[in-house]
């Protein structure tokens, strides 16, 4: 625990989750399987975001599915209209959202806490009416279509299998990277402000500063993920970048647990799969999912409450007492 | 040399003298403390020597440099730290981490070398790991490394907040009631540690309301009645001026004296 | 634009502001209580709306007595999210509560519409389709009916926060919470009986505005942003500030379609918002104690 070195446990696992993750368009051919676990990726991406601005920084953001969707027109409208290369509408989309979110976050982190849930709801929503109304970029309410898949160089990036491997090995890297980020002095600086403000403050922490940055990180990762879906679906529209799709991020974020990337992977992973459940259930009758869809809002509305009111540690809590566990019995 | 110089300093709380035209120095290398009983200022004092607060008039340099309205970051990277009356520990960090946090403000690893675990900040982790080593030893508090500071037995908190407060390499350590519901034991080995620290060659601030501790381990002492300094000089003197005796009439703590 | 022309602009402003002032008193009451943003409050303008007309064209009963029962029964609803979810969070952490009202705004909405459809409901005109005219401006009936009703309501409030014991527990409750504790207070109550009114008063403005709009299971994070954008406009936990907030904000957004244009009149108010947010925290009546980190 001192130094946080990984115990070999820990590795074994990660790397068994790791082969069996990469493993599975080997495994099988069902392209709508595919495609889901593709989204259940690409939220992965925008949830490692998440996991540092609401479990390490401890700071809410009601606003991140606009992030997403600045991603993916800004990809979208450089790629498809424009003839930018992929790699280009990508990194351009990183660019307008890691500017967009210290735009946004420089003032509202200077007030207290609650200020920021505020800025993002109103930013979420302008976008969204910005999304529907700049018809010459965005496409309007009808949504944006026709956009190319993924390719670099001259390699195209476009069976369901190709694009589940990008998006996943994009999420795998950007884990990697914030789970480096945690056990560094940044990570340290974020739980020190979590456990104790004017703790952090006699240590010489710039808890803007800080702050600032993990909300850049998260708009960034939002950016960047809403950049690889409108070229994994080829087609985007206002809905998907709603508030409802931020507080389904939310959702995720606290049912996940703080202090953990595995928590809100996990998730993420479950949410996500919820409107899907037929892929992951072989045999799951039309009208058992029809139910599930129905009543999926009260699930993440309730997920919400319940977790913040009787399950403080969400799916986090339930890993750490199972590592406990495993750790006395192993 | 004088490290830190207090200047007519004055607070005012809403037509209330906290703190009323207060000046003194502070010299390397000694252990200072600000004494007085309830009520005397003694915590607006301090959080205005460690810029948690302004006051209104006054002037407050350490180092030669004017420290008044600069943000708390910026201070303690000048080199001074403070402790809490109330310890604010990072209570689900282990103790070894909560002295490595400490180090914030002297290392450098950013966002981007940390996540790409640059050799430079991989190196520098370690140092600061060693670091914080050292510092748990030179409190006594190597044996609880590994313990969340929630774990930590009452008694031991204030030290590991000392040890966080030394790893953020000061040259004046500014401690807020450190004996503050300490027992006997507890309170000796506090000024043992107090010792070593400054023979380490760190100037200490003690304010303090519990005369015992800041009777045995002072150099020099400052009395504050009501805001207003009444006293100062070496623990023998204080102990027989009739104003500082004045002062603590009434108090339970007149029979220390 | 000729002067009646800007009169109906006026009228209009003033129709939409008086809603949001309703709203916006909502967000203000339970913030003065809890220190927290009630995110469901739009979903007491749904609810308002959407009891009545279940009350009236499902249940058969009056008008009148429609809404009654529409509002009371919003309030209610309130008060039992208050007791069942609020209240359950013990250590009161104000971002877990402003999390915990995101996901009761969801639920609610979701439960509107499992249990009145996903289909927009009319409700009729509180007394016919007549309109007056004001110096030539057409003044429908309705809009005098929502402007007397919010004007009731502010009065009412007045009236209960000024010259009322129960009037005076709440005010005490928002200065200081723990002093108001220590002269006897039951904050706790407090608490919900903050939440009862705000929701009876979002409700109020849900009943009066779905004659002219109808309503629907998804209508309230839109108009609960407005009022809140007016709450903060005006200053957050001042009810004067609240109602002058939504006239102002109700006011801009007409003007703004009158001298700019309507594709964008959805963002002026969320403008408005992140503009006073980030300029003058402390709203254009509050005064200018600035929260520091």
């Amino acid at each position: 625990m001192g130094e946080r070195t990984i115990d070999i446990r820990t590795v074994a696992v990660l790397a068994l989750v790791g082969a069996l993750v990469f493993a599975v368009p080997l495994l099988t051919a069902d392209r709508y399987l595919l495609k889901v676990l593709t989204f259940v990726g690409i939220n992965v991406i925008i949830i490692t975001g998440m996991a540092l601005l609401f479990g390490y920084a401890g700071q809410v953001s009601l606003g991140h599915a606009a992030f997403y969707g600045i991603g993916a027109y800004t990809s979208a409208y450089v790629v498809t209209s424009l003839g930018w290369p992929w790699l280009g509408g990508v990194a351009l989309a990183v660019a307008v959202t890691s500017v967009g979110g210290l735009l946004l976050a420089l003032p509202s982190l200077r007030l207290k806490g609650h200020y920021l849930a505020m800025a993002t709801l109103g930013f979420g929503e302008i976008m969204r009416v910005v999304f529907v109304e700049a018809r010459g970029i965005t496409g309007g309410p009808d949504g944006f279509s026709g956009i190319p898949f993924a390719s670099v160089g001259g390699l195209a990036i476009d069976s369901a299998g190709a694009n589940y491997w990008l998006i996943w090995g994009v999420a795998a890297a950007m884990l990697a990277l914030a789970a480096n980020l945690v056990r560094s002095r940044a990570g340290r600086a974020m739980r020190a402000l979590h456990g104790s403000e004017l703790g952090a403050l006699a240590c010489g922490i710039d808890l803007t500063g800080l702050k600032v940055r993990v909300f850049v990180i998260s708009a960034a990762l939002a950016g960047l993920a809403g950049a690889l879906y409108a070229h994994v679906v080829g087609f985007i529209s206002p809905s998907t970048f709603s508030l409802h799709a931020s507080v389904v991020l939310v959702a995720m974020a606290v049912l996940g647990g703080t202090r953990s990337l595995a928590g809100p992977v996990l998730a993420a992973a479950l949410l996500t799969l919820i409107p899907f459940a037929d892929a992951v259930i072989p045999g799951l009758s039309r009208s058992a999912l029809e139910t599930i869809q129905e009543w999926q809002e009260d699930i993440y509305g309730l997920t919400i409450i319940a977790v913040l009111l009787f399950v403080p540690g969400g799916v986090a809590g339930a890993l750490r007492r199972l590592s406990r566990v495993g750790r006395r019995w192993g | 040399m004088s490290l830190l110089e207090v200047r007519s300093v004055s607070k005012q709380f809403g037509g209330l003298t906290a703190v009323d035209d207060v000046s003194f120095d502070v010299f390397e290398g000694a252990i200072k403390a600000v004494i007085g009983p309830n009520g005397a200022g003694k915590t607006t004092l301090f959080n205005i020597l460690t810029a948690f607060d302004r006051p209104d008039e006054g002037r407050v340099s350490f180092d030669g440099t004017d420290i008044v309205g600069q943000p708390p970051q910026r201070i303690v990277r000048a080199g001074i730290a403070r402790t809490f009356q109330n310890t604010q520990l990072f209570e689900e960090m282990s103790t070894h981490e909560n002295v490595m946090a400490g180090a914030h403000a002297v290392t450098r690893a950013g966002f981007f070398g940390a996540a790409l675990r640059l050799p430079w900040t991989v190196r520098e982790e370690r140092e600061v790991a060693e670091e914080a080593r050292r510092l748990l030893r030179l409190v006594g508090l190597e044996e609880w490394a590994d313990t969340p500071a929630a774990d930590l037995p009452h008694g031991l908190r204030r030290l590991l907040e000392i040890a966080r407060a030394l790893a953020t390499r000061p040259r004046l350590l500014l401690l807020d009631e450190p004996a503050a519901g300490l027992n006997t034991a507890e309170t000796a080995s506090l000024a043992d540690a107090l010792y070593r620290i400054r023979d380490r060659g760190t100037t200490i601030l003690i304010v303090e309301h519990d005369m015992g501790l800041v009777m045995e381990v002072s150099d020099e002492i400052v009395v504050l009645d009501r805001g207003a300094k009444i006293a100062e000089g070496p623990p023998r003197l204080i102990q027989k001026d009739p104003a500082v005796i004045a002062a603590y009439l009434g108090e339970e703590d007149l029979d220390e004296l | 634009m000729g002067g009646t022309e800007l009169l109906q602009f006026v009228l209009a402003g003033l129709k939409n502001g008086s809603i949001y002032a309703l709203v916006a008193l909502g967000f203000t009451l339970i913030y003065a209580a809890t220190g927290v943003i009630n995110f469901a409050q739009g979903e007491f303008y749904m609810l308002g709306g959407m009891l009545s007309v279940w009350a009236y064209a499902d249940l058969g009963l009056p008008l009148p007595l429609a809404g009654l029962v529409g509002v009371a029964a919003t309030a209610a609803v309130g008060g039992v999210f208050e007791l069942g979810a609020i209240r359950q969070r013990k250590d009161g952490d104000p971002l877990a509560l402003i999390v915990i009202t995101v996901g009761g705004s969801m639920v609610l909405s979701s439960m509107a519409r499992h249990l009145f459809g996903p289909n927009e409901r009319p409700l009729p005109l509180f007394s016919g389709g007549g309109s007056v005219s004001v110096f030539g401006a057409v003044l429908e009936v309705q809009t005098i009916w929502i402007l007397g009703l919010t004007a009731l309501a502010v009065v009412g409030l007045w009236y209960l926060y000024n010259r009322t014991g129960l009037g005076r527990a709440m005010r005490a409750c928002a200065v200081n919470r723990d002093a108001a504790r220590i002269v006897g207070i039951d904050t706790r109550l407090m608490v919900t009986v903050s939440f009862l009114l705000a929701a009876a008063l979002g409700a109020l403005a849900g009943l009066a505005v779905t004659p002219l709009t109808q309503t629907a299971f998804d209508v309230g994070p839109t108009v609960g942003i407005k009022g809140f954008a007016a709450a903060i406009l005006g200053g957050l936990g001042n009810p004067i500030a609240a109602v002058v907030g939504g006239l102002v904000l109700g006011m801009l957004e007409s003007v703004s379609i009158a001298f700019i244009s309507s594709t964008y009149k959805d963002a002026i108010a969320l403008i408005v918002l992140l503009a006073v947010l980030f300029m003058r925290p402390q709203g254009i009546l509050g005064r200018s104690s600035r929260e520091k980190v």
